[in-house]
């Protein structure tokens, strides 16, 4: 066993451990705010927004509000690494008992696996760290653990062992593969890393230079984590190459000050899924020893993680925010794109109606027959029949822009958006409810108004009412409509009229668009994407800040 | 295929370990094998003078006189007399090879020919011309329908989804210029695993650098087993610096001629640059072999990155597990096979029990275990000459899987008869076809009843309508007809038809077919408007049935029955003439009773006649707009339709299907 550097790379400062309670308030308050946020438009940075949400919450679930609420519960040492790179033999030695699974096959860990003092074992038993995994108690040196790993239920679950070997004071934690074969695996190690005070990182002569641990090791130098490096499973014959050529690296990288150890491959050990002999982990045992038992040291490394974490969060919550920020900005591009387009049908629609666009087709014939071969009731039926043709048009046009406009938003993706079932025929039903109604409203108009009439020979209300609407509705073309209406019902009588039934057209119409829209926006409102998060999540931010 | 160069002396070579017994059974065996890979082929137009001069040669030996490729025939084990038969015309047809038909495609040479003077000459001359790579007629027409699908859907998709097929089609057409002889095969894996160690051990030399220094090998290095391979390696972008040449051994050279191996960096150090070279020359090589060792087997990286979406390339893959030096006994049979469950889960197809598929071996480059069985398997698999192809067949399938989305549905596409009659009567309703109809029946039946009405009754009704004021009918001759035509009804009617059409079809063809709809629509209603304008007034006066004349008669004379009565009576009441009531008051009766009655069975009558004028003035317009939809909108979309099935066929082609299915 070789150390290279015995000394820990320190800040130049003492950082100490105060935690008071206003800090923890508005700690509380942030994470509330971080579990608050979410980011459903399938933007670009959108996924990785949601990763970094997951993991934030989960750091701070997981260890930065546990530690800072009881700073005097045992360090949790994880373990992690590259698959094969040993981690389960390294627990195992270190524990100098089998309490992780080592084997040949690849990936071995698959449920993670504490180890810590018995005395130690109320702080892990229950909920105060990684809440979101359930605590099973297997007995050991019981073979048929197999049967209680988390199965297709998804369950994911956290074994805690004890062991008399270990010191109080320091769990070790058996975290599965950082690059496994399996996604949940490697979500997990990244969780279960997140959540150690001391970052135990193991690499092999084979892998010092693979990317993924670098990846990690980057993250750990980014939040300023008590970091440990082994070099395990390192043959004889090149120990002092190997160890250099690493060192080298982690020196390119500024962590050239990282606590080094290096353990030699050893046929009894890697493959047989024995213990490793104790004088090859001696070191690492006592640095993590002293760790646990020097109160200064033990103080130093926890408080340098956890301050750690702390600074990090004054990057992470502005990326989040300006994620949210890019969320709410695409779901108002969305919203304004479905505002302009039944916004420009809209005045569309208007414009066709008073051009006389309704009085074409059958009902321009049935208004050329009338009244001679054609009752003012079919007439009525036509142009209410080519009203709500008119509208449907309409609102189907609006919503034909309205998806190539959304086509080309990346935010438009969103299932809930996309699932939207086509609703053609209840638009083109709604529609058909509004024009029947319309036509209902208008005859009861036209009947007030013959009612109020003193001549002798009263008109037939229909005949008003299919007047009335084709001198509305026929525009120009229908000029002797009006006209004929004035000698019906007199002058006076015939512009009221008219006004009132203009004015209810616009009324309907008006709603019928409206309805439409709302319609179309009302799966887009239900994500609730809103700018307030944004505010919020910076605000939080600031409230920690002048708590520190 | 007929005759050919490209495998002849690698049989020759066979052969020379054996004796030359040209029944030998494990030779045929091999020999079906091959022509399994290479089937028969009908479409060799680039190779037709050689088919026929081929068949010329050997149409006294061949039993078969319906041109059937040499392949096949030769490859029948069955028929020994077959064999020997083509002794000679084996030996002529490698001469036409060797003089004209250089680019004949890799197939199985009669190996009955073996003079050894020809041999040894021809075999030196392949050595310096190594004749270019061919494909087999199913693999080459599927280059073909895939330039074809390219081309055809370049004005409908973006450059980008296109790229990979463009890409897949310039590494064909790169790699068949190329000599056919060699087997360009990579060695990849993660840093540390003995991908050098093993390069080394196949060469027998150490060429490439090995190290406990990790990544090792930066740059990839290449090694050839016999002389032509300068432009594949040339391809790869290795400098000549670069290049070696194995250990020379005269048993190691026979078995791996013609293979050409590559060193390749690690895909997954930290160093990016050593990715991208892997990435970059994985793409061009014949055949991949992956190295794993028992620590590093199941990285994410290697699966996810590589093997999974290599998944179909199997048949040009070996996996090995290396350094089982480092695993105790059976560990190392466990560790295999949980590699081969593995890849499984990866998709590979697995090539044992003699299918086809990716091998898998173990072995340790260090102590050599494992090292002749690879390199018999490398041997064998650079002899049947057939990863090449199989390689570009993969990446053709592998670039029709990705292209799948922009093709294929899975749904029923193009345009039903109930569509089209709907869009019609959409037409129609735009241009009111039924109204007008309406309209011209109840005019008909309206001067019917006044023709043939009682002349009272029209005296009534004349001055009836000078009271009344005349509302609609003062417009229709004022104004002409302008937009007469719904055009809401229409924009309706061509967005519903579009719809439907593109109804089950890939996006980028939907749009295609929606924008042609819109094309088409576009002068359309004024199109409606001109032809109503025509069609939908009949010509002329109506028509009118045959009894019109006898009812006009029977009213007039009703009329004049009255008239006559009333005269006759005013005569008796003046007494200008007899009394004689009886008479006088029956003809009147008759005629004032028989004017109504003659007016009723009359309008009873013309009912039949009226609305068959309607339906025809009806009909006229409906058939005009139908017609009118039809060469506007409809037809533009039916080639649209048809366009996208000549592509949905090619695309079939390309997959190999052959039948376009939904």
């Amino acid at each position: 066993m070789l150390q290279n550097s015995p000394k820990i790379g320190h800040s130049s400062h003492v950082v100490t451990l105060d935690v008071r309670p206003q800090l923890l308030d508005a700690l509380s308050a942030l994470r509330d705010r971080v579990a608050a946020a979410r980011f459903p438009l399938p933007l670009a940075g959108a996924p990785r927004a949601r990763a970094n949400r997951d993991e934030l919450l989960a750091q701070l679930d997981d260890y930065l509000v546990p530690r800072l609420k009881e700073p005097e519960a045992p360090l949790l040492a994880v373990v992690g690494g590259s698959t094969g790179a040993g981690k389960s033999t390294l627990v195992n030695s270190l524990v100098g008992r089998r309490v992780s699974e080592a084997g040949v096959l690849r990936p071995t860990t698959r449920t993670p696996v504490l180890v810590c003092h018995p005395e130690d074992h109320h702080w892990f038993s229950g909920m105060r760290v990684l809440p979101d995994l359930t605590r099973v108690w297997v007995p050991h040196q019981d073979p048929g653990d197999e049967l209680l790993l988390p199965g297709e239920d998804g369950m994911r679950v956290l074994r805690i062992e004890t062991a008399d070997t270990l010191p109080r004071g320091i769990a070790l934690l058996d975290a599965p593969d950082i690059d496994s074969l399996v996604a949940d695996n490697r979500v997990l190690a990244a969780e279960l890393i997140c959540a150690a005070d001391i970052w135990v990182m193991v690499t092999t002569a084979a892998r010092y230079a693979d990317a993924v641990p670098w990846h990690l090791l980057r993250t750990a130098k980014e939040h300023n984590a008590t970091l440990v490096t082994v070099l395990d499973r390192v043959p004889h014959q090149v120990v002092s190459e190997v160890s250099r050529q690493y060192g080298a690296l982690l020196a390119k990288a500024g962590l050239g000050d990282v606590p080094r150890f290096t353990v030699p491959e050893l046929p009894e050990s890697a493959w047989g899924g024995g213990l490793l002999p104790a004088s090859a982990v001696a070191t690492l045992r006592s640095w993590l020893v002293q760790q646990a038992q020097d109160p200064g040291a033990r103080h130093e490394s926890m408080a340098r993680t956890a301050y750690g974490v702390l600074d990090s969060l004054k990057s992470r919550m502005p990326e989040l925010a300006s994620a949210a920020a890019a969320q709410y900005a695409a779901a108002l591009r969305l919203t304004a794109a479905v505002d302009g387009a039944y916004d420009s049908e809209h005045a569309r629609v208007r414009g066709r109606l008073q051009a006389g666009a309704v009085l074409a087709g059958d009902a321009l014939k049935r208004w050329r027959a009338f009244p001679l071969d054609c009752s003012a009731g079919e007439l009525l039926d036509a142009l209410a029949e080519s009203l709500a043709a008119l509208l449907l048009c309409s609102v189907t046009a609006a919503d034909e822009r309205v998806d190539d406009a959304w086509r080309r938003e990346p935010a438009a993706g969103a299932p809930e958006l996309t699932d939207r079932d086509p609703s053609l025929e209840s638009a083109e039903h709604r529609i058909g409810m509004a024009v029947r109604r319309w036509r209902r409203e208008l005859e009861e108009y036209a009947e007030e108004e013959v009612a109020d009439l003193d001549r002798s020979i009263a008109p037939d209300p229909e005949v008003v009412a299919a007047l009335v609407a084709t001198a509305l509705l026929g525009g120009r073309r229908a000029r002797s409509a009006g006209e004929g209406l004035a000698e019906r019902i007199g002058a006076h009588g015939a512009l009221r009229l008219r006004d009132r039934a203009g004015r209810l057209l616009n009324d309907h119409l008006d709603r019928v668009v409206h309805t439409e829209r709302e319609r179309r926006l009302a799966p887009l409102d239900a994500l609730e994407v809103h700018p307030e998060p944004q505010a919020e999540l910076i605000a939080a931010l600031s409230v920690l800040q002048k708590e520190r | 295929m007929t005759a050919v160069t490209d495998q002849d002396h690698t049989d020759e070579m066979d052969h020379a370990d054996h004796t030359g017994h040209a029944d030998d059974g494990r030779d045929a065996d091999a020999k079906d094998e091959r022509s399994e890979n290479s089937p028969p082929v009908e479409d060799a137009e680039e190779t037709g003078d050689l088919e026929d001069a081929d068949d010329h040669a050997r149409v006294s030996a061949d039993a078969d006189p319906s041109g059937r490729t040499e392949s096949k025939a030769s490859a029948d084990p069955t028929d020994p007399e077959e064999s020997t038969g083509s002794w000679d015309d084996g030996l002529i047809a490698r001469r036409v090879n060797e003089t004209t038909a250089a680019q004949q495609a890799a197939a199985v040479e009669n190996r009955a020919s073996r003079a050894h003077a020809a041999y040894t000459a021809h075999a030196a001359q392949a050595a310096h011309v190594p004749a270019p790579l061919a494909y087999d007629g199913p693999l080459r027409s599927r280059l073909d329908a895939l330039r074809e699908l390219v081309g055809l859907s370049r004005t409908r998709l973006d450059s980008g989804t296109l790229a990979e097929a463009g890409r897949v089609l310039d590494e064909a057409a790169a790699r068949r210029r190329l000599s056919g002889q060699h087997t360009v095969v990579a060695i990849a894996g993660a840093t540390g695993s003995g991908k050098s160690q093993l390069f080394n051990a196949l060469a027998g030399v150490a060429i490439s650098e090995t190290g406990v220094r990790r990544p090792t090998t930066a740059a990839p290095i290449a090694c050839s087993w016999s002389d032509g391979a300068a432009t594949l390696i040339d391809r790869l972008g290795i400098p000549g610096r670069l290049r070696r040449r194995p250990l020379q051994s005269a048993e190691m050279e026979a078995q791996l001629r013609g293979l050409v191996l590559v060193d390749l960096p690690d895909h997954d150090s930290a160093a990016v640059a050593h990715r991208e070279q892997v990435d970059r020359v994985l793409a061009l090589v014949d055949a991949v072999i992956w190295v794993v060792d028992p620590e590093k087997y199941a990285d994410a990286i290697i699966h996810e990155r590589y093997l999974r979406p290599m998944a179909g390339h199997a048949e040009v893959m070996f996996v090995v597990l290396n350094q089982i030096d480092r695993l105790p006994g059976e560990a190392a049979d466990q560790v295999l096979d949980d590699l081969r469950r593995l890849l499984d889960e990866d998709g590979i197809a697995l090539g044992e029990y003699g299918e086809p598929g990716a091998t898998v071996l173990s072995l340790s480059a260090l102590t050599g275990d494992g090292i002749p069985e690879l390199r018999e398997v490398l041997g064998q698999f650079v002899a049947d000459r057939g990863a090449a192809a199989r390689r570009i067949s993969a990446d053709v399938d592998a670039a029709a899987w990705r292209l799948r989305p922009v093709y294929a549905t899975g749904r029923r596409t193009g345009l039903s008869e109930e569509a089209r009659d709907e869009f019609a009567a959409r037409l129609a309703d735009s241009v009111g076809a039924t109204a007008a109809g309406e309209a011209a029946e109840r005019a008909w039946l309206r001067n019917a009843n006044r023709a043939c009405g009682t002349p009272w009754l029209r005296l009534w009704r004349w001055y009836n309508d000078r009271r009344e004021p005349a509302t609609g009918r003062l417009s229709i001759r004022a104004q002409a007809d302008e937009e007469a035509t719904a055009r809401q009804r229409v924009e309706q009617a061509v967005r519903t038809v579009a719809d439907r059409a593109s109804g089950g079809l890939p996006a980028p063809w939907a749009q295609a077919v929606r924008e042609a709809a819109v094309r088409g629509a576009q002068g359309l209603p004024e199109a409606l408007d001109e032809l109503a304008a025509r069609a939908g007034l009949p010509v002329g006066r109506p028509p009118r049935p045959g009894w019109w004349p006898a009812a006009v008669l029977a009213q007039a004379s009703m009329t004049i029955l009255q008239v006559v009565g009333g005269l006759w009576l005013l005569g008796q009441i003046i007494g200008f003439m007899a009394p004689n009531l009886g008479v006088p008051v029956l003809l009147m009766v008759a005629g004032i009773i028989g004017g109504p009655l003659v007016e009723w069975s009359c309008r009873l009558a013309a009912r039949g006649p009226a609305r068959r004028y309607g339906h025809d003035a009806e009909r006229r317009l409906r058939e005009a707009a139908a017609g009118c939809g039809r060469a506007r909108v409809l037809d533009p979309l039916a080639a649209e339709l048809l366009r996208y099935r000549e592509v949905r066929e090619q695309y079939a082609r390309v997959t190999g299907a052959g039948v376009g299915g939904g």
